[in-house]
C-alpha cells in the first residue's frame, strides 16, 4: 500500500510552496495601475456589453454600434457576456490590459471599477449631453464623470391596481401606516400574498430603502450607521410583516415576479423594466394595463420617498481608441433620436431631458409615471462606493433573515451585520 | 431432541427470510431514495422544457405537465449559435480527452514501471496541483495565456482542462499500470520486445478500459466546464454552458424554458457516450483499486 511518510509530506509541502510561488509570479499585477496602452486616438475600439447577447436588446444595442460606425467611418469589436458574471469577467480583462473602448456598466459596480484606475473621466463630454442630475449622478464617483448614464431609473413599488381595488383599497397608500392597512385588506382575499417583498438572503438588500424610510442614513461619512434605531425599527416592522403572513417567506424578484404576473400578489419591488418581464410571464394580457408604479410610502407626511436608483451607463477605458468610445458613449446615451428609438424597442427610459421629452417617450405614461413618482427622489446605494459592497448587502441580508425567521432579534442581528460591513469598507 | 431441532427450523428459516426480506426492503429503499434525487432533477427538467412559457412560471408549480408543447424544442433547432456552441464542446472536449489519455498514459506508465530518483516526488506534485483554488489557477492561466498570445483560442481552452484532467488521470492509470504483472513486460523483454513496444503491444492494451475512464473523465470534464471556457475563450470559440447561460439568462429575467430544452438536448450526447462506454468505465475505475 502507498502511504504518505513524513519525508514525502515534506517533499510535497515544499514542492506545493515552490508551485505557489511560481504561480504567484505568473499572476497579474493586482494593482490594475500601469500607464494608458495604445494610441487614444485611434478609430478602432472594443464595445463591451451584456446587453449585445440578450434577447430582448441585442437587436437595438447592434442598431446603435452599427449606425455609429457607418456615421463615423470607425469600427466597432463588440464583445459581450453574460450580465450574472459580467463583472468579473470585465475585471480580471481591464486588470490584464485585454479590455479597451466602450464598457456598458451597472451603476452598482461603478465604484469598484473605479477603484482601478482605468477609467477616463467624461466629464468634458457629459457637459454637452443634456442629461437630467439624477442620471449625471448616476455617472459620478469621486467628484469624477466615469460614466454618461445610458438608462436611469429606479427600484420601486409597483401594484396591482385590480387586486387593490377588489379589497377595497382607496387610492394608493402614501404612508407606511396607510401602506400596513392596505395589506391587511388584501390579506383577505384568498390566496393573494399582499405584498410578495424580499425575503430570500439574495435579494433582501431590499430592505434597505425601508431603512432609509424609517429614517437611517445607512451611510454617515464613513460611518456605517446599519443598527442604528431607525434601521432596527424598519426591520421590527418588516419582521411584524412577515408573522402577520402580509408577506411571505423565501420570496426573491424571481419570485415576486411570477406571484405578480399570475395576479397573486398585490404588490412587489422592482425596476422600470418590470413591466416587459411580467407582460411575458403573464397569462392575463391586460395585467400590465393594471400595474401602477408608486412612491415608497413614507413615515410620515412630507417625508421624502425612498427608493434606489438602477441604471447602466457607459465607461470608457483610457487608451487605444479612447476618444473615439467617448464620442461613441455620448452618441449611444444622448443623441435624441438614438435614444427615443431605443426607448421604442426596449422601454428603458432615457437620460437626457430632450430624450424624455420625446413623444416616443412622453407618450409612455407608465414610464412618465415611474419617473415622476420614483426615480425622481432615487438615490445610489451608499455602500455602492466599496468594492466589497456586495458583500455588505449579503451580511446585512443574511442578518435581516435570521430576525425573520426569529434567531435574533433586530437589534443584535443589525449590530453584527454593522460590525461584519466595517471590515469590508475598503 | 430431533422434535425440537425439527420444529426450531422452519422458524430458523422463517426468522432468516424475514432478515432477507427486511435487508431487500432496505435496498430498494436506499435505491428509491437516491434514484430520486437523481431522476427528479432529470424529470423537473423535461417537464419545464415541455411546458409553455407562461405556465413555466404558474405559482405553485405544477408537478404534472397539464399543457404540453415543443416549441422550447423547435426553437433550439432554429437557433444556429448554439450548433455552433455545440460544435467548439465537441472539439474541445474530444481534443482534451484524447490529449489527457495520450500524457497522462505515458506519464503514468513511467510512474508506475520504472524506478528512478525523484519519481514519488514527482508523482505528489503532479496531485499537488489538485490542491489549488481554480479561481487562482484561472488568474494564473489567463495571465500566461494573455502574455503568449493563446488567449481566446482552443488551444488555450484545451490546454486549460488538460491541465485540471491530468493529476487524476495519472493517478486512475498509474493504479492500473501496476495491476499489469512486471513479468509480463519481463517476458516481452526476453522475446526482444523493446520498452517501447512493451508499452504499446502489452500495457496499453491491457488498461483500455482505464484509458477509457480516463478518457471519459476529460471529456465529462471538459464538456461540463463554465467559467475556464467563458474566461479563455473568445465569443466565437465559447463552448455551451457558457453558450447557454449568454442565451437565456439574462439581467432581467430567465428563459427557463428553453434553458431546460437545450440543456436536455446537450446532455444526450454525453448520456449516449457513458451508456456506450459504461461497462469500460466502471471496469477502469475499480481496476487499479486492488492490486493483483
Amino acid at each position: 500500500m502507498n502511504t504518505l511518510n513524513r519525508r514525502d509530506a515534506l517533499r510535497l509541502l515544499g514542492l506545493s510552496t515552490l508551485g505557489v510561488a511560481a504561480l504567484a509570479a505568473c499572476a497579474p499585477d493586482a494593482s490594475g495601475g500601469g500607464a494608458p496602452q495604445g494610441d487614444t486616438a485611434a478609430k478602432t475600439f472594443g464595445f463591451t456589453s451584456w446587453s449585445l447577447n440578450e434577447e430582448a436588446q441585442k437587436a437595438a444595442v447592434q442598431a446603435i454600434v452599427d449606425d455609429y460606425a457607418k456615421k463615423n467611418g470607425v469600427t466597432i469589436t463588440p464583445t459581450s457576456f453574460p450580465y450574472n458574471e459580467y463583472l468579473n469577467q470585465v475585471t480580471l480583462k481591464l486588470r490584464g490590459n485585454q479590455l479597451t473602448g466602450a464598457i456598458q456598466l451597472d451603476v452598482a459596480w461603478l465604484g469598484a471599477m473605479a477603484a482601478m484606475g482605468k477609467l477616463r473621466d467624461l466629464g468634458p463630454v457629459a457637459g454637452k449631453g443634456g442629461y437630467t442630475d439624477v442620471a449625471l449622478a448616476s455617472g459620478q464617483v469621486g467628484g469624477k464623470q466615469l460614466g454618461l448614464p445610458w438608462t436611469t431609473g429606479s427600484i420601486g413599488l409597483i401594484a396591482n391596481t385590480e387586486l387593490l381595488e377588489k379589497a377595497g383599497v382607496d387610492g394608493m397608500p402614501a404612508t407606511v401606516e396607510e401602506f400596513e392597512a392596505a395589506l391587511r385588506k388584501i390579506a383577505k382575499l384568498d390566496g393573494v400574498v399582499p405584498y410578495a417583498a424580499a425575503t430570500k438572503a439574495a435579494q433582501l438588500k431590499d430592505i434597505l430603502p425601508w431603512m432609509r424610510t424609517f429614517g437611517s442614513p445607512l451611510l454617515d461619512g464613513e460611518e456605517i450607521t446599519v443598527g442604528d434605531e431607525p434601521s432596527v425599527a424598519a426591520v421590527e416592522w418588516y419582521k411584524k410583516l412577515f408573522d402577520a403572513k402580509l408577506i411571505a417567506p423565501d420570496v426573491d424578484r424571481f419570485d415576486a415576479r411570477a406571484l405578480f404576473a399570475q395576479g397573486k400578489a398585490a404588490f412587489y419591488d422592482d425596476a422600470i423594466i418590470a413591466r416587459g418581464v411580467v407582460e411575458s410571464q403573464a397569462p392575463d394580457k391586460t395585467l400590465t394595463t393594471k400595474m401602477a408604479p408608486l412612491a415608497r410610502p413614507v413615515l410620515k407626511a412630507g417625508d421624502t420617498p425612498q427608493a434606489l436608483l438602477w441604471g447602466h451607463v457607459i465607461a470608457v477605458v483610457e487608451g487605444e481608441g479612447a476618444d473615439a468610445a467617448a464620442e461613441f458613449a455620448s452618441f449611444a446615451t444622448s443623441d435624441t433620436a438614438t435614444v427615443a428609438s431605443f426607448f421604442e424597442k426596449v422601454k428603458l427610459p432615457p437620460t437626457t431631458t430632450a430624450g424624455l421629452a420625446d413623444p416616443k417617450v412622453a407618450g409612455d405614461t407608465f414610464t412618465t409615471e415611474w419617473t415622476e413618482k420614483i426615480t425622481k427622489t432615487a438615490s445610489a446605494n451608499p455602500f455602492w462606493r466599496y468594492a466589497g459592497y456586495a458583500q455588505i448587502e449579503t451580511a446585512i441580508a443574511e442578518q435581516v433573515q435570521a430576525v425573520l425567521v426569529g434567531d435574533a432579534s433586530a437589534k443584535d442581528a443589525l449590530a453584527k451585520a454593522a460590525e461584519t460591513a466595517k471590515g469590508l469598507q475598503k | 431432541m430431533t422434535a425440537t431441532l425439527s420444529a426450531s427450523m422452519p422458524r430458523a428459516r422463517t426468522r432468516r427470510g424475514r432478515r432477507v426480506n427486511r435487508s431487500r426492503a432496505a435496498a430498494w429503499i436506499a435505491v428509491a431514495v437516491i434514484g430520486f434525487f437523481g431522476l427528479a432533477p432529470v424529470y423537473w427538467l423535461v417537464v419545464t422544457a415541455l411546458t409553455p412559457d407562461e405556465k413555466a412560471f404558474s405559482f405553485p408549480p405544477s408537478l404534472i405537465p397539464t399543457e404540453i408543447t415543443f416549441e422550447h424544442f423547435t426553437r433550439l433547432a432554429e437557433n444556429r449559435q448554439l450548433f455552433g456552441y455545440l460544435l467548439n464542446s465537441v472539439i474541445v472536449s474530444v481534443i482534451t480527452a484524447v490529449l489527457s489519455v495520450l500524457v497522462s498514459a505515458y506519464m503514468a506508465y513511467a510512474f508506475s514501471k520504472f524506478r528512478y530518483r525523484g519519481r514519488r516526488s514527482l508523482m505528489h506534485l503532479v496531485l499537488a496541483s489538485q490542491l489549488f483554488p481554480q479561481a487562482l489557477l484561472l488568474v494564473t492561466l489567463y495571465a500566461v495565456f494573455s502574455a503568449s498570445g493563446l488567449l481566446g483560442s482552443y488551444t488555450a481552452l484545451i490546454l486549460s482542462f488538460t491541465t485540471f484532467t491530468l493529476p487524476l488521470c495519472v493517478w486512475m492509470l498509474k493504479g492500473i499500470f501496476d495491476t499489469v504483472p512486471s513479468t509480463l513486460m519481463e517476458a516481452a523483454a526476453i522475446d526482444g520486445a523493446s520498452r517501447w513496444r512493451t508499452l504499446h503491444t502489452i500495457a496499453l492494451p491491457l488498461a483500455a478500459p482505464g484509458l477509457i475512464a480516463a478518457g471519459l473523465f476529460a471529456f465529462v470534464r471538459a464538456w461540463n466546464d463554465f467559467i475556464f471556457a467563458l474566461t479563455l475563450a473568445d465569443p466565437a470559440r465559447q463552448t455551451l454552458p457558457p453558450g447557454l447561460v449568454h442565451t437565456y439568462l439574462g439581467e432581467f429575467q430567465t428563459a427557463w424554458p428553453d434553458l431546460m430544452a437545450a440543456s436536455f438536448v446537450v446532455s444526450l450526447p454525453v448520456i449516449a457516450a457513458f451508456m456506450f462506454l459504461q461497462r469500460y468505465l466502471v471496469g477502469g475505475l475499480t481496476a487499479g483499486a486492488v492490486k493483483g
